[in-house]
């Protein structure tokens, strides 16, 4: 097992007006390859703060965090968006689709606008991933013509279209009702275990998170563990 | 290019608005050419009015010499402009003449005697501008011949050509005789040979052609000519050729557009007004590009915040935000254009009654390409802010949304 994150000393402080928000305190987190981890914690705790910090969609205050390797601290801009392309993947609470294209088009789209279009194999890959999340005969629908829990499904194929190092899941099941939700997770369960595809779900729901492989609590701005709930 | 599957479903998703925009982009461009075609027209039809029945270029003698002028200091000399107080003529006209004859821009050269004169019946007095050219060249700066009503266009050494309105005030028809006194004091019996009628009042109460052999006795100018007119292949030509004969000959030369100042000032401001017009119709085509990309921006803020969230660049959402102005300009200004050619083609068949068309319009001239340039870049550059404002999106924020 190697480590794919090592977030080191993580402080996140936000300033409104004059009033000043710590938010995270200093948070230390490492996720080895394979792992399945549920991000856990009350609204306002800063889990979802977390996510997006690891996700390279916010910047720290304090603290470092190395990904799959890569210092990613010092990245401008730009190389923060090629690196969330190139290797990490993103499921939302809300599936996110573009609504004006494919299911295919969908899953290829973080391949293909980098690239310069849709060559074959992305196409290739794409239908792949469609038909491992069981929407083979779905491949050509727009997206808006899908249920909620098909869309969640496309969303997941897209977060793995890049073979992400990393993927971040913010409330993946928060919009569906618990048929498509226990879909969604055993999916997502598979994936991990097939592929050894490395985790890191963001949730309140105690249900997914049972089904985990490792508990993170973040409470007060700082993350304990499962074992004693130890910093 | 991935970025224009993009941008054309984007155009695609919401056909109403998308052809609404196309839509105005025509109408923009449509008025544009509309506009740039009847003030081509316009100009068109007046230029040719002028220079249709008139002369491209005249040339007279100078009013004036240089004289040295001797100063208190002998080795200081002046030179004063003084009057000649000769009579105005051009005595070496045929060397003029060859010149003309010898540039390729020149149609028509006109050697004449012009001068003033009267018509004298019983007691009845007519003022007359004199036009004395050579018989076989009547036609060459001014069509006569076509506007004869009465007699023939021929000038034979007794005939008088005159106007309509003048024969009716002196009670003259073809074949009488009148008698003929210049400014000069010369009087000659002439034969109304022709009756012109021009539609002008000034022209068909004033003038009268001679030929030029008759007129050298009557003005007392056995050698010279007293203006030479010139015909181009292209009006337009005229200022710089005025220009080139002026320092060739050393001669007074005119071009129609100096002598016509009024109608250049008119038709530059016609010009300038056009352009304006022209100017607000490209703005506002330019103005509802960049608002309906600004809300097709704020309408898709969620998906551009997954884009940039799932690591899409800046530089590609922008792209696709001027790919779709770009779309825009294209299909507007090409569908304006033909549109813009077909209200012109239109135009130009409808004629009032006399036969003469409704709008002096010019379908040819509706400046196309220039339309579907600016149109284009404009189109592009309409697009820039709202692409920025699309790429500089916090996808964070987006995607809270």
């Amino acid at each position: 097992m190697t480590e794919v994150l090592a977030a080191r000393g993580i402080g996140m402080t936000f300033r409104n007006g004059d009033e000043l928000t710590k938010v995270l305190k200093g948070v230390d987190l490492t996720l080895q390859t394979g792992e399945l981890a549920a991000l856990l914690g009350a609204s306002g705790s800063g889990k979802s703060t977390l996510l997006s910090i690891i996700g390279l969609l916010l910047r720290p205050t304090a603290g470092s965090i190395a990904i799959a390797g890569q210092q990613v601290d010092t990245f401008d801009e730009a190389d923060r968006a090629r690196f969330r392309n190139q290797r990490l993947g993103f499921i939302f609470q809300f599936h996110h689709l573009l609504p004006d294209f494919t299911a295919m088009e969908n899953v290829a789209f973080p391949a293909a606008a980098p690239g310069g279009g849709l060559s074959g194999a992305m196409v290739r890959r794409a239908r792949e991933l469609l038909d491992r999340v069981g929407l083979a005969d779905r491949m050509d629908f727009p997206a808006t013509r899908l249920s909620g829990g098909q869309k969640q499904r496309v969303a997941i194929a897209r977060a793995l279209m890049n073979n992400p190092a990393l993927i971040l899941a913010d409330e993946p099941t928060g919009s569906l009702d618990r048929v498509s939700a226990e879909k969604v997770l055993d999916l997502m369960q598979e994936v991990n275990r097939e592929d050894k595809a490395t985790f890191l779900i963001c949730t309140h729901d105690e249900n997914i998170a049972a089904r985990c492989s490792r508990r993170i609590l973040v409470k007060d701005g700082q993350v304990f563990t499962e074992a004693g709930l130890e910093k | 290019m991935f970025a224009i599957l993009v941008a054309r479903r984007y155009l695609l998703s919401n056909p109403v608005q998308t052809a609404l925009l196309v839509m105005s982009v025509v109408l923009g461009v449509t008025a544009f050419v509309f506009i740039t075609a009847l003030i081509q027209g316009l100009a068109v039809r007046l230029t040719n009015d002028v220079t249709a029945n008139s002369a491209h270029v005249s040339i007279e003698p100078l009013t004036r010499v240089a004289r040295v002028v001797p100063g208190a200091n002998a080795d200081v000399q002046s030179v004063a402009l003084v009057s000649t107080f000769q009579r105005r003529q051009i005595r070496a006209w045929a060397p003029t003449v060859a010149l003309l004859r010898s540039q390729p821009l020149v149609s028509a050269v006109s050697p004449q005697i012009s001068g003033n004169a009267f018509l004298v019946r019983g007691e009845a007095v007519a003022p007359l501008t004199v036009t004395a050219l050579d018989p076989s060249a009547l036609d060459a700066i001014s069509p006569i011949t076509t506007k004869i009503i009465s007699g023939e266009a021929g000038l034979g050494p007794d005939d008088i050509l005159i106007g309509a309105q003048l024969a009716q005030n002196l009670g003259l028809s073809v074949g009488q005789p009148v008698l003929f006194r210049t400014d000069r004091g010369v009087d000659r019996l002439l034969t109304v040979g022709g009756i012109f009628q021009t539609g002008l009042l000034a022209l068909d109460e004033r003038v009268a052609f001679l030929s030029i052999r008759t007129a050298r006795p009557l003005f007392r100018l056995p050698e010279g000519v007293t203006n030479i007119e010139v015909k181009l292949t292209d009006p337009a030509d005229a200022r710089p050729f005025a220009a080139f004969l002026r320092e060739a000959t050393g001669l007074r030369v005119t071009s129609w557009q100096e002598r016509n100042a009024s109608l250049e000032n008119a038709l530059f401001a016609q010009a300038q007004t056009g352009r304006l017009i022209q100017i607000f119709s490209l703005i506002s085509v330019l103005v509802g590009i960049a608002s309906a990309l600004t809300l097709s921006a704020n309408r898709r803020r969620s998906e551009i915040g997954i884009m940039r969230a799932f690591g899409i660049s800046k530089r590609f959402i922008a792209i696709v935000f001027i790919l779709q102005g770009l779309i825009i300009g294209t299909v507007g200004a090409g569908i304006g254009c033909i549109t813009g050619f077909a209200l012109c083609s239109w135009l130009a068949t409808m004629t009032k009654t006399d036969g003469t068309m409704l709008l002096p319009i010019a379908p040819d001239q509706g400046g196309y390409l220039t339309v579907f340039v600016l149109t284009m870049l404009g189109a592009v550059l309409a697009s820039v802010i709202p692409a920025r404002s699309a790429a500089q999106l916090d996808p964070l924020e987006a995607i809270q949304q």
